[in-house]
C-alpha cells in the first residue's frame, strides 16, 4: 500500500541518553504498515506545543519495519521544537508526520565510503553506517564529538559492530581533515554531517585535492534564527515579523500563505520563492552561486534578510 | 545518430585533477587527439603501446614519466593495477580506437571512478567491435555496414547502438526474413 501524508505516528519509548539526547521510537498510530525509511531518510514532523505549531526534520537513525527511530538534540538557542520534544513530549503521544523523504541517500558504484560526522550529524551517518556494515560494503567513520559525550557516541556506535569507527572527542586538528582525504582510495565517496566549520573544511581539502563534487555529499541542519527583518508577500498582500528563533518558511506558515517545503534544511529547493526586493542572507546548498547573486530567489527555510524588509512574489 | 552512440571531443587538462595519466594505444600520443595548447608533456605520465618486443616498462609510480607496453593488454594489466593502488584527485585520460579506450572506461569505472575523472578521445581507425546478438560472438575490426559473424556466420547488419558493458556495437541478422536477401554491403567505417 502506498502511504500519503500525514503519516499519523504514535510514540511508543522515550529514552534519555544524555542530557541534551533524546531517543525517540516511533511506531504506526493505526497498525497499518510504514513505509520504509532508506538510509540518509528523514521525516518532517508536526509537533504542536501549546504556544505554537512546528514543523521539524530529523533523520530516521533505523528502521526495523516497525518503527522510526529518531535522536533529538536540545539545541541552545532552538527555534523551539527541540525544545518541545525534550519537554513535553510523552510516549503515547500522537505526532503527524511526512513519509520518509530522502535527500541524502547513498550513491551506487562508489568501492569505499567516507563517513565524516560531527555532534549530532552523527544520525544520518548512524543509518548509513548500519547498512554498509551488513552489506559488507567498504567505509570508514570519523565522528568528531565533545569530550564529555565520548561514552554516549561510544554507545551509539556500538550496535554497528565496526572496527571502522573512530570518534574523536575534539574537532579536527590543522591539517587532519586534509591528511584524511589524502589517503583515500580511488572511487571513494564523501558523506558528510555536521557543523557549518567542518563541513567547510571537508569541502575545502576535498577541493584542494582534486575530489570530484560529485564524490561529495552533505546533509544539512537546518540553520538556526538570526536577526528579525520583515517580510512583505506582494501577492497574498501581508507583511510579516519574522522573528529571531523563527525562520521565513515558518513565518509564511503563520500567516496561512500556502508554500510547498520539504527537507527544510535549504537542501530540496522545495519552498524555493522568487524575491522582489530586498538584500537576501543565503544560507542554502541549492541555488548555485549565480543565483544566489542575482538576488532574484530565495529559499525562505533558512535563509534570511541583510536588509531590514524583503518583498516575495507570493 | 542514435544516442547510445559515444561522442569524444580533443582532451583537456583538468586543472582539478592532481596528478594526471594519459595512455594511448599508439606508440606516440597523436597531437590531434588533444585540445589547442595541450601537449603530452603537461601530463605527469604518459603510457603508450609500442607494440613490439623491446618495450620492457616499469610501472611504479613517478618513476619514469615516460612508459611503453607491448600490447594493449599488456597497458592494462599495469593499468588496472595501477588504479586499485591510485588515490583521489587522479585524472585519466585515453586516446586510441574506440575498443582501447572502452577497455580503460571500464577499468576506471571498476575501482568507483566517475565520469568527470575520465577523458576519452577516439583517434584513428573507426573500424567496429561489433556483438552478435544471436551467438555472442564479438567480431573485431569491422568496416562494413554488413559483416558475416566471426562465430555463426550470420550476415550481421552493423547498427549505431553501442554497448559500453560489452564495448562493442549491436549486430543483427539482415536476412533472417528472407535467407540470403542481403542489401548492397558497404565500407562504411574506416
Amino acid at each position: 500500500m502506498i502511504r500519503h501524508d500525514p503519516l499519523m505516528l504514535r510514540v511508543s519509548r522515550i529514552e534519555s541518553l544524555s542530557p541534551t539526547l533524546r531517543r525517540i521510537i516511533l511506531k504506526s498510530a493505526d497498525n497499518e504498515p510504514l513505509p520504509v525509511a532508506g538510509p540518509g531518510a528523514h521525516l518532517s514532523l508536526t509537533l504542536a506545543s501549546p504556544k505554537k505549531v512546528y514543523r521539524n526534520s530529523y533523520s530516521v537513525v533505523s528502521f526495523s519495519g516497525d518503527h522510526y527511530e529518531l535522536i533529538v538534540r536540545r539545541v541552545e538557542d532552538s527555534r523551539g521544537g527541540s525544545a518541545f520534544v525534550h519537554e513535553n513530549l510523552k510516549e503515547g503521544d500522537l505526532l503527524p508526520s511526512t513519509v520518509p523523504l530522502n535527500l541524502f541517500p547513498i550513491q551506487v558504484g562508489s568501492r569505499k565510503r567516507l563517513l565524516i560526522g560531527g555532534g549530532i550529524g552523527v544520525t544520518p551517518l548512524l543509518s548509513f553506517a548500519k547498512v554498509l556494515q551488513e552489506n559488507g560494503d567498504r567505509f570508514e567513520m570519523h565522528q568528531f564529538v565533545r569530550e564529555d559525550e565520548k561514552a554516549v557516541f561510544e554507545n551509539l556506535v556500538q550496535g554497528v559492530g565496526s572496527k571502522n569507527i573512530h570518534i574523536h572527542t575534539r574537532r579536527p586538528k590543522e591539517g587532519e581533515i586534509q591528511a584524511l582525504l589524502e589517503e583515500q582510495p580511488l572511487g571513494t565517496s564523501i558523506y558528510m554531517c555536521g557543523p557549518d566549520g567542518l563541513m567547510a573544511a571537508v569541502d575545502e581539502a576535498a577541493e584542494t585535492l582534486g575530489w570530484p563534487e560529485n564524490h561529495v555529499h552533505r546533509e544539512v541542519f537546518g540553520a538556526a534564527g538570526g536577526k528579525p527583518f520583515k517580510a512583505k508577500l506582494a501577492k497574498s498582500g501581508c507583511e510579516l515579523e519574522v522573528g529571531e528563533n523563527q525562520s521565513l518558511l515558518e513565518a509564511i506558515e503563520e500567516a496561512g500563505v500556502p508554500i510547498n517545503s520539504l527537507c527544510r534544511g535549504g537542501a530540496c529547493g522545495a519552498c524555493m520563492t522568487s524575491l522582489l526586493e530586498g538584500d537576501p542572507e543565503h544560507r542554502d546548498h541549492f541555488l548555485n552561486n549565480e543565483e544566489k547573486d542575482s538576488g532574484k530567489l530565495i529559499m525562505p527555510c533558512v535563509s534570511r534578510a541583510k536588509s531590514a524588509q524583503l518583498v516575495l512574489d507570493i | 545518430m542514435s544516442k547510445s552512440r559515444p561522442t569524444y571531443s580533443p582532451l583537456y587538462l583538468d586543472k582539478t585533477g592532481k596528478r594526471h595519466l594519459i595512455v594511448s594505444d599508439t606508440a606516440e600520443i597523436p597531437a590531434e587527439a588533444l585540445a589547442d595548447g595541450v601537449t603530452p608533456d603537461m601530463f605527469d605520465e604518459r603510457w603508450t603501446i609500442a607494440g613490439h618486443s623491446k618495450a620492457i616498462p616499469g610501472t611504479e609510480r613517478g618513476a619514469v614519466a615516460d612508459h611503453e607496453f607491448r600490447s594493449m593488454n599488456h597497458l592494462l594489466i599495469a593499468l588496472r593495477r595501477r588504479l586499485g593502488e591510485e588515490k583521489m584527485g587522479f585524472r585519466l585520460y585515453a586516446v586510441g580506437a574506440e575498443g582501447f579506450l572502452w577497455e580503460v572506461r571500464t577499468a576506471a569505472v571498476v575501482v568507483g571512478m566517475g565520469g568527470g575523472e575520465v577523458q576519452l578521445n577516439q583517434v584513428g581507425s573507426q573500424a567496429r567491435r561489433v556483438f552478435c546478438n544471436h551467438c555472442r560472438t564479438i567480431t573485431e575490426g569491422v568496416t562494413t555496414n554488413i559483416v558475416e559473424c566471426a562465430g555463426c556466420g550470420a550476415n550481421l547488419f552493423v547498427r549505431d547502438h553501442f554497448s559500453r558493458r560489452l564495448n562493442a556495437f549491436a549486430g543483427f541478422q539482415v536476412d533472417a526474413e528472407e535467407p540470403g536477401d542481403i542489401p548492397e554491403i558497404e565500407e562504411i567505417y574506416r
